[in-house]
C-alpha cells in the first residue's frame, strides 16, 4: 500500500515534468501549442468536474455557465476597472462559487438528482446565455475585445501560446491536487458514499445536502477560474462562452475517463481531445464535420467495451503485472 | 429499568394516502436495553424506523430522543446526535469496499486523524478481516448484512435500530449476530431495538418486546408474556390462517 503510494507519486510528478517539457519540443510550431493549452484546459474542467460528476454521481451539465461567468467577470474587471485578470480570474471563480450556492442550495434541498440534475443545470447554461445577451452593460451580442498586446503581463495577453499553456498547467496541477485532496478525505469518502445511496449515506451521519453543495461550489471556482483564463486567451468574450457542447463534452469525457477516478477524466482528455483535435486538422479541409463522427464512433466503443471508464483499462493492466 | 428513558414516542402518525402506517403509537426505549418490536408483515415496523430516523416526516405526534425533540431533523442530524439504524432490503454502497463503507460511519465521530483506528477495530471487532477489501456489490446476503450493522456501529450510537438485522441468516450465523449485538451492548453501552420475525433471536435477545400491528400497538412486555398474549397469538394465526 504505502510504496504503492510513493510509486503513484513519483509518476504523477514525473508526467508533470514531462507535460512542463512538452512545448520544449514544439517550441516553434503555434499550432502543437494551441494543442497542449486545449488538452490542459479541457483537462482542468474535466478533473474538476470529476468532484461533483464522478465522486458526487451529479450528472452535471452546467460547466458552461461557470466557465461563461468566470470570463465576463474577468473582462468586465480588466475593461471597466483596469484590474489585472491575476485577480479577475480568482474574482471570476468567487462569482461562479457564489452562483452555483445559490443554484445548488434549492437543488439539493429537493434532493434533484439524476436526468432532473442534468436538465436542471443544463437550463443553467442557457439561461445565463440568454442574461448575458440582454444585459447591455456587461455583455450584448457583440464581443468585447480585451486589450491586445504581444506580451502584457499586467493584462494577462501574450501573442505566444507558451505562457497560457504554462498557466493552465500550474491550474491543472491544482486541479488535479484538489480532487486528490478531496477523495482521500472525509468530504470525498461521503461523495461516493451519497453517489451510491444517499437514504444510506444520511444515517450513517453524512449532510448529503451540506456535502453536495461543497463538492458543486469548488468544481464552479475552479471553473470559473478556467473562464477567466480562457476570456485572456481568446482575446475577447461572447455570450457562445456559455456553451452547452462544452458542458456536454466535459460530462463525456469525465465519464468516459472512469467516474470518480482521480486521472481518469485527464486520461480521456489527453486521448480524446488529442485525437479529435488531430482529426480535425487532418480531416478539416475535405470532410468538414468527419471528425466528429469518428469521434462519436470512438466515444461509443469505449462506453460499450469498458463501462466503467478508461481508466479501468488502466486497472486491469495493474491488477495482471501484480 | 429506571431512569429518563433514552427514546420516547408520544402518538406517533404516519400516513401512505388514506393508510394508516402508524396510528397514535406510543412507547419507549430504556437505556441500555435490547427492545424487540414484532409484528406480521406490513404491520408498520419498517415504517417506525424510517419515522424515527429522519427518512419520513411524521403527520403527528412527537419523537424524544435523549429529552431532545428529534421530529423533523434530518437523519444525518440524528445520527449526529447518537442514534442510527439498518436497513431491512439492504443498502449497499455498490462502489465502495467493505473498509471504506465502515469508514464512512466512523466519520461520524471522528477526523483523518482517529478514522484509521475507528475502521480497523470495527472491522476487527465484526470479524470481517477477510473481505474488508472487497467491493460491497461482490458480496453475499450475510456478509452485506453484517456490513450494514458493522457502518452503523461505527457512528458510535447510544441507541442502534435493527430492521431485521437477522433475516436470511443459517444458524450459526445467528448466533455470532446475536453475540455481536450483546457484545455492543455490554462493552459499548449501546442501547438496541430490534425488529425481527425470527423468534429464537428476539427470544433470545429481548427483555421487552412491543408488538405492532396495522399501524397499532396492541402489546407490550416479556418475551414470555408476549408469546402467550392472545392478541399477538391472533394477530400473528388470524392473518395466517386467511392465506
Ligand atoms: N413508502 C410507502 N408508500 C406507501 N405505502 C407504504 C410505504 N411504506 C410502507 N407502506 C405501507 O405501510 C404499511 C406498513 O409497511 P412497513 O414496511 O412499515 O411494514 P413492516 O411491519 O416493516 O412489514 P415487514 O414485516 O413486511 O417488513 C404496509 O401496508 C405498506 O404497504
Ligand atoms: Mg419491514
Amino acid at each position: 500500500m504505502r510504496r504503492n503510494s510513493r510509486g503513484s507519486w513519483l509518476l504523477a510528478i514525473a508526467l508533470a515534468a514531462v507535460a512542463a517539457a512538452l512545448p520544449l519540443a514544439f517550441l516553434r510550431n503555434q499550432y502543437n501549442l494551441i494543442l497542449l493549452t486545449t488538452v490542459a484546459l479541457y483537462g482542468v474542467l474535466t478533473s474538476a468536474w470529476n468532484i461533483i460528476g464522478g465522486m458526487a454521481g451529479q450528472l452535471d451539465l452546467s460547466a458552461g455557465a461557470y466557465l461563461g461567468l468566470g470570463a465576463y467577470t474577468t473582462a468586465t474587471l480588466l475593461l471597466r476597472w483596469n484590474i489585472t485578470p491575476w485577480v479577475g480570474m480568482f474574482a471570476g471563480g468567487v462569482v461562479a462559487m457564489g452562483f452555483a450556492f445559490l443554484v445548488g442550495f434549492p437543488l439539493f434541498r429537493f434532493r434533484i438528482r439524476e436526468v432532473w440534475y442534468a436538465l436542471s443545470s443544463s437550463a443553467l447554461v442557457v439561461v445565463l446565455q440568454v442574461v448575458f445577451l440582454l444585459w447591455k452593460q456587461v455583455g450584448g451580442p457583440m464581443e468585447r475585445l480585451l486589450p491586445s498586446a504581444s506580451f502584457s503581463l499586467y493584462n494577462l495577453r501574450f501573442q505566444s501560446y507558451l505562457p497560457y499553456y504554462y498557466i493552465m498547467l500550474v491550474l491543472l496541477l491544482a486541479t488535479l491536487f484538489i480532487a486528490y485532496r478531496i477523495r482521500t478525505r472525509r468530504l470525498g469518502y461521503y461523495l461516493l458514499a451519497l453517489g451510491d445511496n444517499e437514504d444510506a449515506a444520511e444515517v450513517l451521519g453524512v449532510d448529503a445536502r451540506g456535502s453536495k453543495l461543497k463538492a458543486l461550489v469548488i468544481y464552479a471556482f475552479l471553473v470559473g477560474i478556467t473562464g477567466g483564463l480562457y476570456a485572456c486567451i481568446y482575446g475577447f468574450v461572447h455570450t457562445s462562452f456559455f456553451s452547452p457542447t462544452i458542458s456536454m463534452e466535459v460530462a463525456i469525457l469525465g465519464i468516459v475517463g472512469g467516474l470518480g477516478i482521480i486521472y481518469g477524466p485527464l486520461l480521456a482528455t489527453v486521448i480524446l481531445v488529442t485525437g479529435r483535435e488531430l482529426l480535425r486538422a487532418g480531416l478539416g479541409g475535405r470532410l468538414q464535420s468527419l471528425y466528429l463522427v469518428i469521434y462519436a464512433v470512438v466515444l461509443i466503443l469505449i462506453a460499450l467495451l469498458r463501462p466503467r471508464g478508461l481508466a479501468s483499462l488502466l486497472g486491469a493492466w495493474r491488477k495482471e503485472r501484480r | 429499568m429506571s431512569g429518563e428513558p433514552i427514546l420516547q414516542v408520544s402518538e406517533l402518525c404516519k400516513s401512505f394516502g388514506n393508510l394508516a402506517a402508524l396510528n397514535r403509537v406510543s412507547f419507549h426505549i430504556a437505556p441500555g436495553e435490547i427492545l424487540g418490536l414484532i409484528g406480521p408483515n406490513g404491520a408498520g415496523k419498517t415504517t417506525l424506523f424510517n419515522t424515527i430516523s429522519g427518512l419520513y416526516h411524521p403527520d403527528g405526534g412527537q419523537v424524544a430522543f435523549k429529552g431532545q425533540s428529534i421530529g423533523g431533523l434530518s437523519p444525518h442530524a440524528i445520527c449526529k446526535l447518537g442514534m442510527s439504524r439498518t436497513f431491512q432490503v439492504t443498502q449497499a454502497f455498490e462502489h465502495l469496499s467493505v473498509a471504506e463503507a465502515i469508514r464512512i460511519g466512523a466519520y461520524n465521530r471522528h477526523g483523518e486523524r482517529g478514522v484509521e483506528a475507528k475502521v480497523r477495530e470495527t472491522v476487527a471487532f465484526f470479524g470481517l478481516e477477510k473481505i474488508q477489501d472487497w467491493k460491497c456489490s461482490d458480496l453475499g446476503l450475510a456478509p452485506l448484512k453484517r456490513v450494514e450493522v458493522a457502518r452503523a456501529a461505527a457512528t458510535d450510537p447510544e441507541l442502534l435500530l435493527l430492521d431485521e438485522a437477522g433475516a436470511g441468516l443459517n444458524a450459526s450465523e445467528l448466533a455470532e449476530l446475536m453475540e455481536m449485538l450483546k457484545t455492543l451492548r455490554r462493552k459499548r453501552d449501546m442501547t438496541l431495538c430490534v425488529v425481527e420475525h425470527v423468534m429464537p433471536m428476539v427470544m433470545g435477545l429481548c427483555e421487552r418486546i412491543i408488538v405492532l400491528d396495522y399501524g397499532e400497538l396492541i402489546a407490550e412486555g416479556t418475551p414470555e408474556m408476549i408469546s402467550k398474549n392472545e392478541k399477538v397469538i391472533e394477530a400473528y394465526l388470524g392473518r395466517r390462517s386467511k392465506r
